[in-house]
């Protein structure tokens, strides 16, 4: 499991290592660098997700590692509390990004091995801290630069550690 | 400055329409189209050749575009986000898909020249639609964020006609000058709060309902989507709330609401 001490509260996340191995492993890897560490939930849209762990506040990117082969295809599916990779269009390019899901976004699930419906690999899901989620979703957001749906405050992950 | 857009008399205040037959909708708003947002404008243009070419109208309930300056856009050879928009609706009417437009706060000044140009009509806001002898209201929404005082007396200036009129008036580079003055603006956060989007009042949907003698509701530019179920004067009410669009993100965003089964139904879309 992980926990993320975020400044709404804790967050606990059970990893599906079974279903989505590769997945899991490269979150932990970041987990144990302490990549996650002062990053921000930088995109927070009630009603459809919260995406976080690419941005330190001020929007400023980490830098990342290896892309990881897309496991969407395991079965598991994007609903509430789910804990999915973010990515750009191309299917295969997760690499430290995620981002709970705040309802169940179907249209985000495997559907074809194609650039159109590869979808989004659900690899955990919060057992924890669903209070928390709820309260980070509902924030107040505009926004910033190129970005939009930032967090007009920070809604900071202040740490990241395996648990359990 | 040649073509037929910037040939219609400034300014182009026109009557929508207050009241629609459709037969087999996709409805649409908020897709906030610019050249910043190249997979928003790309899956928009697919979604025309696709999805809405398979049902028997498209109506966009308000912000099709991030800006409009006016129909000249048109005409402008940098413009090329209005231009391939304008080709994907021409399409789509030229196929037999009957296009609604409704102006949004972002893109009010949408006039004549672009009706033609795509063939789409503009709707009243509010206006009533029939579908299969099933009437709901269609708004895009903003009328009724009455709890943001300066946003309503933002709107009410920029919807006179005196105003819309002086603006048109202006040579075009101006008009981009202050577009973009007033983005770079925004985008300092120096406008922050005006920029916040508020939700609608409930009162002010009840209202509407009550005076439409409506149930069923339909809007977007809140950029909350939903479907809200609740009572009104003793009768089940519904207003479903259009999602926006943001395909440059990812995961992506987006959506429709059509008619399935003879009930409204939510139509996501796919990156």
């Amino acid at each position: 499991m992980i926990r993320l001490h975020t400044s709404f509260g804790p967050i606990t996340i059970t990893l599906d290592a079974e279903k989505a191995p590769k997945t899991a492993a490269n979150f932990i890897e970041y987990v144990k660098k302490g990549h996650y560490d002062g990053t921000i939930f930088h995109r927070v849209i009630d009603g459809f997700m919260i995406q976080g762990g690419g941005f330190a506040p001020g929007m400023k990117q980490k830098p990342t590692g290896a892309p990881v082969e897309n496991e969407a295809g395991n079965g598991l599916r994007n609903d509430k509390y789910t804990v999915a990779m973010a990515r750009t269009s191309d299917p295969h390019s997760a690499s430290a990004q995620f981002f709970i899901n705040v309802a169940d976004n179907a249209f985000l699930n495997h559907t074809a091995p194609t650039a159109q419906g590869w979808g989004y690999c659900v690899f955990g899901k919060v057992t924890e801290g669903m209070d928390v989620v709820d309260r980070i979703r509902a924030v107040a957001t505009g926004r910033s630069g190129m970005h939009s749906d930032v967090p007009r405050e920070d809604v900071l992950i202040e740490r990241a550690e395996v648990i359990g | 400055m040649a073509g037929a857009a910037s040939t219609d008399p400034l300014p182009v205040q026109l009557a929508g329409l207050a009241r629609v037959e459709l037969r087999d909708p996709l409805f649409i708003s908020d897709l906030h189209l610019n050249a910043a947002a190249p997979a928003t404008l790309a899956r928009f243009i697919r979604f025309c050749s696709e999805e809405a070419a398979a049902h028997a109208e498209l109506a966009i309930l308000g912000d099709l575009f991030e800006y409009w300056i006016g129909d000249d856009t048109l005409d402008d050879e940098a413009d090329t986000v209005s231009r391939q928009v304008a080709a994907a609706l021409r399409a789509l009417s030229d196929r037999g898909v009957r296009v609604f437009v409704m102006h949004g706060d972002r893109d009010l000044l949408l006039g004549a020249g672009f009706l033609r140009a795509t063939g789409a009509q503009l709707l009243a806001d509010p206006a009533v639609a029939s579908i299969g002898g099933r009437e709901l209201l269609l708004a895009h929404g903003d009328a009724w964020c009455t709890q943001d005082v300066e946003y309503m007396r933002f709107r009410a200036n920029v919807r006179q006609e005196a105003t819309q009129r002086q603006f048109l008036a202006g040579p075009r580079a101006a008009r981009l000058a202050f577009m973009g003055a007033a983005r770079a603006q925004s985008e300092a956060g120096k406008r922050a709060k005006a920029m916040q989007i508020m939700d609608v009042t409930p009162s002010e949907i009840d209202h509407a309902l009550r005076a439409s003698g409506k149930r069923l509701l339909i809007h977007g530019h809140t950029h909350r989507p939903a479907v809200h179920r609740f009572a009104l004067d003793g009768e089940p009410a519904e207003r479903r709330v259009l999602p926006d669009w943001d395909f440059d993100a990812q995961p992506s965003r987006g959506g429709a609401i059509g008619v399935k089964n003879g009930e409204l139904a939510n139509l996501p879309l796919a990156g």
